[in-house]
């Protein structure tokens, strides 16, 4: 008897165990991840920190960094004309200096169309590193001079990447790269000039954010930090799947280690039943027995979380090592972390499971050990599920970094176990109907599994949000990455055409047509400047927000359309109809609202030229910026701007081989300018390829404990199946008669298991990828099969595995334990 | 084997694995039990009683020693082909009842008949309940009834398919005087009406001595007949 105790105790710690090594190791790993692809986001910005500000850096920022030893570069961006001979051309020029990019790569060529590389250092005094396209405009070549102000520079490489290039997919002109030392002998940057001074930083984390407060408490006018997490858009997008796909990934772990630690609190509590009833026959008061538990509970939880913790690290540690160049360089230090969280979700969730049955066995009549019947735990107690649901909410919540996943999660999960309960039992008490148009065998598991109700769907609850978890996380999450990989088609346009002009459209369509490629979508732009928003003029200074004093610096490009296209959202308001499309009405992309405080039926007035239009707002959108394609913060509708001064933009895909057909484009119309985003949409493309494949190891470990909470729950009900056996093994049953008994019960229990729990990951996903990560998903049919078909096998093969041993075992020696 | 022996051990030791080292619970123990006799093996607690009756069912393997149950060497067959031989000709009562709690008292009185292949084993099973004096609970699962009632319901499964011998276990040890008495009765009853073959082990001798003959067990060996 104390045998099989310490047997159950040690089931009860295994399942601890490796809930939480499951919980620990996902979450380890995912937050090593996580800091390393924030550390990619870094390359995006050439720093881990950029000090954006329209003077030169203050020397006092520069002694600041030095004494923390942070590392630092400055770079200078404004706009000027390059001339070679009679040729003339607008340039974004980048003064850098030495050191620059702090992070990530700069890719330099010999010429065009050679080979690129990584380069050593910035440009040489007296030389300059151009974009490609800046060569066919000026009609030069590497080797040759141009001109920048009053200084004469040898064009020394053609610049292929630039890390921290990837907000200007709007910036108006090739780059021009010369070194900072030549900047004040081109005689361009005066004071008052139009300049952009940035102060990149690189180094620790904790330094770097000892110098942001440092930074943030001076409250310098017209100064803007900058970091991975507010980054460019289109990575932010990137970066944010990425997260969410991770946080997703330790939050299912999580309800999955709730699950397992559930099913054995409980197998514990029901196992002690008599020891509690023997307790209290030679003495023990309820204070006592309570006392005992509780004591038990922390030991057991305390014990199986250290081992869990031990073994979540071993399992991460052995996984950066079999799956090298996962991310570029190495991987930093686990921190403890998600060991103290993995440690605290242990002992709280056993607790929270274990204390309202503790409490319960508090009750337990000492005549139980004359009347066992007597005492037996309900199959239901409210407060059970009351105390599990609040601590794992708490932790969800705590672990959760993004509160509305951790929502989404938490919410789901709730619906889910009720409905897949409530389906479980009525479908329970469905087939216990049919068990008599079965054979004794069916009969009998069919039986079993009626006569157990209660545990039967308590079970089938914890295979369904096992075999959801893998669902969700295998087949559902492939659609998922598929959808978001599409986010980015092969032919996703890799070249911007801005500045066309109205008299050119004819024209340039004709062009396409020659060249065959689609016809393209072009988009009008008139340049105008917010003066007021309803009637109260606007200046920079009124925000605080960066963005907004940026927006109302700059001219703003609104466009007009038809109908919505397909990469915006309408989240408030709504669209134009026919009859309103000479009214002045606006759309606006729902960050530039926020930014400026702006709400549906607000009225701004604009400068265009020198005309003043006011223009109310009608609706709010969001915009998927990945789509790389011409999209606007402000739409109106299509005959507002009738008669205002327009330009043209279009996006199309050219593959590299025949890049040279837009250089004579170039050619033809040479007002028109071409901005290549190609290597940017590279530079998208590898960033989410990387945290796909993270992510595919990331879902394993969860699979796995999707996995062992199956197991757990196929366990639960060991001990009864080991009399049962040995009772029909009594009476005659043949092994043939057993494995067809048995084998019906788990079928039965696979199929309504897998059912249920196919049906909520596809809810589930399709949930997920709706409203949280706004991709397409599109419901499979054959996850459904997938599903059932797993969850027989799976649940079939553990229990014939669990119960094989004891069709071997004289029947005599169960008896008698017994 | 003798003539008419139905069960038949020969030179039975049973030793077991404990802390302490080889434990020997029956040594060298030969015995035989005819058709149609009643036999009782009575010994105090521990002195290998339960193990013998184990054995003689083959639901046990001796570590030496062969049981030769109703004409089969059960040494020389496996788990499966053992279970062949009880399945319809052996019944069962254990001390503890052993009833299926999943199964209803009438699902659990069917569950032999059924297993034995029998056409029209609700009606067997209720009509074994009803002899029984269980008619009203046909219906009630294990934990729904008396401990008394439990016995009534395996006595009813044990002798469902009217087997030739009867392995009974203690069958009053869980239950009051009373209740135990008329337990017994009820089992003598049914093995008298149906002509079986009964090896009854327990401690109490006023059991012991309804039986044909009794045998004595101590500390493991057979001390011998007892009168």
């Amino acid at each position: 008897m104390r045998q099989r105790r310490a047997g159950d105790l040690k089931v009860v710690i295994a399942a601890l165990a490796v809930a939480v090594a499951a919980l620990v190791s996902v979450m380890t790993f995912a937050d090593r991840l996580q800091r390393a692809l924030k550390f990619q986001g870094s390359e995006l910005l050439a720093a881990d920190l950029v000090v954006r500000s329209h003077d030169p850096s203050k020397s006092e920022w520069t002694a600041e960094i030095s004494r923390l030893g942070l590392q630092s570069a400055r770079t200078v961006n404004f706009r000027s004309v390059v001339m070679r001979g009679e040729d003339s051309q607008l340039a974004e020029v980048k003064a850098v200096e030495e050191g620059y990019p702090l992070r990530g790569r700069l890719r330099v060529a010999a010429d065009i169309n050679l080979e690129d590389a990584p380069a050593t250092g910035i440009p040489p005094v007296g030389t300059v590193w151009v974009d490609g396209q800046l060569i066919v405009l000026l009609n030069t070549a590497v080797g040759e001079r141009v001109n920048l102000g009053s200084q004469q520079f040898v064009i020394d490489k053609v610049i292929t990447l630039e890390p921290d290039r990837g907000g200007a997919v709007f910036a108006i002109a090739p780059r021009l790269m010369l070194n900072i030392a030549d900047l004040s002998s081109t005689g361009l940057i005066q004071p008052g000039s139009l300049a952009s001074y940035r102060l990149l930083i690189a180094g620790d984390v904790s330094l770097i954010n000892t110098f942001r407060d440092w930074m943030r408490k001076r409250e310098e006018v017209g100064v803007v930090l900058q970091d991975a997490s507010n980054a460019q858009p289109r990575f932010r997008t990137a970066l944010d799947k990425g997260e969410q796909f991770l946080g997703l990934a330790t939050l299912v772990s999580m309800l999955l280690a709730g699950v397992a630690i559930a099913r054995a609190a409980r197998n514990y509590a029901q196992r002690h039943l008599d020891t509690v009833a023997l307790m209290r026959c030679v003495g023990a008061t309820q204070r006592k027995i309570l006392e005992v538990f509780t004591i038990q509970i922390l030991v057991l939880g305390t014990v199986g979380s250290i081992i869990g913790c031990t073994v979540g690290y071993a399992a991460q540690q052995v996984f950066v090592y079999l799956i090298p160049g996962l991310v570029a360089g190495d991987l930093p230090w686990p921190s403890l972390m998600p060991a103290v969280i993995g440690l605290a979700a242990g002992v709280i969730t056993l607790v929270g499971f274990a204390a309202p049955i503790i409490l319960r066995l508090r009750g337990v009549p000492p005549l139980r050990v004359l009347r066992r019947e007597l005492g037996a735990l309900p199959n239901h107690i409210a407060a059970v599920y009351i105390t599990a649901m609040l601590t794992l909410a708490a932790l969800v919540f705590w672990v959760g970094r993004d509160l509305m996943l951790a929502s989404y999660v938490l919410g789901g999960s709730l619906t889910t176990i009720i409905l897949l309960a409530t389906l479980s039992y009525l479908l329970i008490q469905l087939v216990s109907r049919m068990r008599w148009g079965v054979g004794v065998t069916w009969r009998f598991g069919i039986a079993a599994l009626a006569r157990r109700a209660g545990s039967s769907t308590g079970q089938i609850v914890a295979i369904g949000i096992g075999v959801m978890a893998i669902l969700l996380l295998t087949l559902v999450r492939t659609d998922l990455l598929q959808a978001w990989r599409t986010n980015l088609p092969p032919e996703t346009p890799n070249h911007f055409l801005i500045n066309i002009q109205p008299g050119q459209l004819t024209d340039i369509e004709g062009f396409f047509r020659e060249q065959q490629w689609p016809k393209p979508h072009l988009r009008p732009i008139v340049r105008a400047r917010l003066i007021a928003i309803n009637d109260k003029s606007v200046r920079p200074q009124d925000f605080q927000d960066p963005f907004a004093q940026r927006v109302i610096q700059r001219a703003a490009n609104l466009s007009w359309m038809e109908s919505l296209q397909s990469d915006n959202k309408l989240v408030a308001g709504s669209w134009w109809r026919v009859q309103e499309r000479a009214l002045p009405l606006v759309s606006v992309e729902q960050q530039y609202a926020e930014a400026l405080e702006l709400k549906l039926g607000d009225r701004l007035k604009y400068q265009i030229a020198d005309q003043e239009i006011t223009v109310t707002i009608s609706n709010l959108r969001t915009v998927a910026w990945d789509s790389f394609r011409p999209n606007f913060f402000l739409l109106v509708p299509p005959a507002l701007l009738n008669g205002y001064p327009a330009s043209y933009i279009t996006s199309l895909y050219v593959p590299r081989s025949r890049a040279h057909h837009l250089s004579a484009l170039i050619k033809k119309f040479p007002n028109v300018t071409n901005i290549d985003v190609d290597a940017l949409l590279q530079q998208v493309r590898r960033l989410i390829d990387r945290v796909n494949s993270v992510l595919e190891y990331i879902f394993l470990f969860t699979v796995l404990a999707g996995i062992v909470v199956l197991y757990a729950a196929i366990q639960t009900t060991q001990g009864e199946r080991r009399q049962e056996v040995a009772i029909l093994r009594t009476l005659g049953a043949t092994r043939r008669q057993l494995f067809i008994g048995m084998v019906s019960e788990f079928v039965v229990m696979g199929v309504l298991a897998g059912g249920v729990g196919a049906l909520a990951a596809m809810m589930t996903g399709y949930a997920i990828s709706e409203y949280l990560l706004s991709i397409p998903y599109r419901l499979h049919i054959s996850t459904w099969l997938v599903g059932v078909g797993a969850a027989v096998t799976i649940v079939t093969a553990a229990g014939i595995l669990g119960t094989y041993r004891l069709w071997r075992t004289p029947p005599w020696h169960i008896l008698r334990e017994n | 084997m003798t003539p008419d022996a139905i069960v038949q051990a020969e030179a039975l030791t049973k030793q077991v694995q404990s802390p302490e080292g080889m434990l020997t619970i029956l040594n060298d123990v030969s015995m035989s039990v005819r058709r149609g006799e009643t036999l009782a093996v009575v010994g105090v607690s521990g002195s290998g009683k339960s193990t013998l009756l184990g054995l003689l069912a083959g639901l046990d393997v001796p570590t030496a020693g062969r049981v030769i149950l109703n004409g089969t060497d059960l040494s020389q067959v496996n788990e499966d082909e053992r279970a062949r031989v009880r399945a319809g000709r052996i019944g069962f009562v254990f001390q503890n009842f052993q009833l299926l709690p999943s199964l209803t008292a009438i699902e659990n009185v069917m569950l032999p008949l059924e297993l034995t292949g029998c056409p029209l084993p609700e009606k067997e099973a209720r009509a074994g309940l009803t002899r029984v004096g269980l008619a009203d609970r046909i219906a009630h699962y294990p934990s729904q009834l008396s401990g008394g009632e439990q016995q009534r319901v395996a006595i009813a499964r044990a002798f469902a398919t009217n087997p030739q011998i009867l392995f009974a276990d203690e069958p009053t040890g869980n239950l009051d005087e009373k209740t135990g008495g008329r337990i017994i009765d009820l089992l003598f009853d049914l093995n008298r009406e149906r002509d079986t073959t009964l090896i009854l082990v327990t401690h109490d001798r006023a059991i012991g001595i309804r039986c044909d003959r009794r045998l004595e067990l101590s500390a493991g060996r057979l001390l011998g007949a007892l009168n």
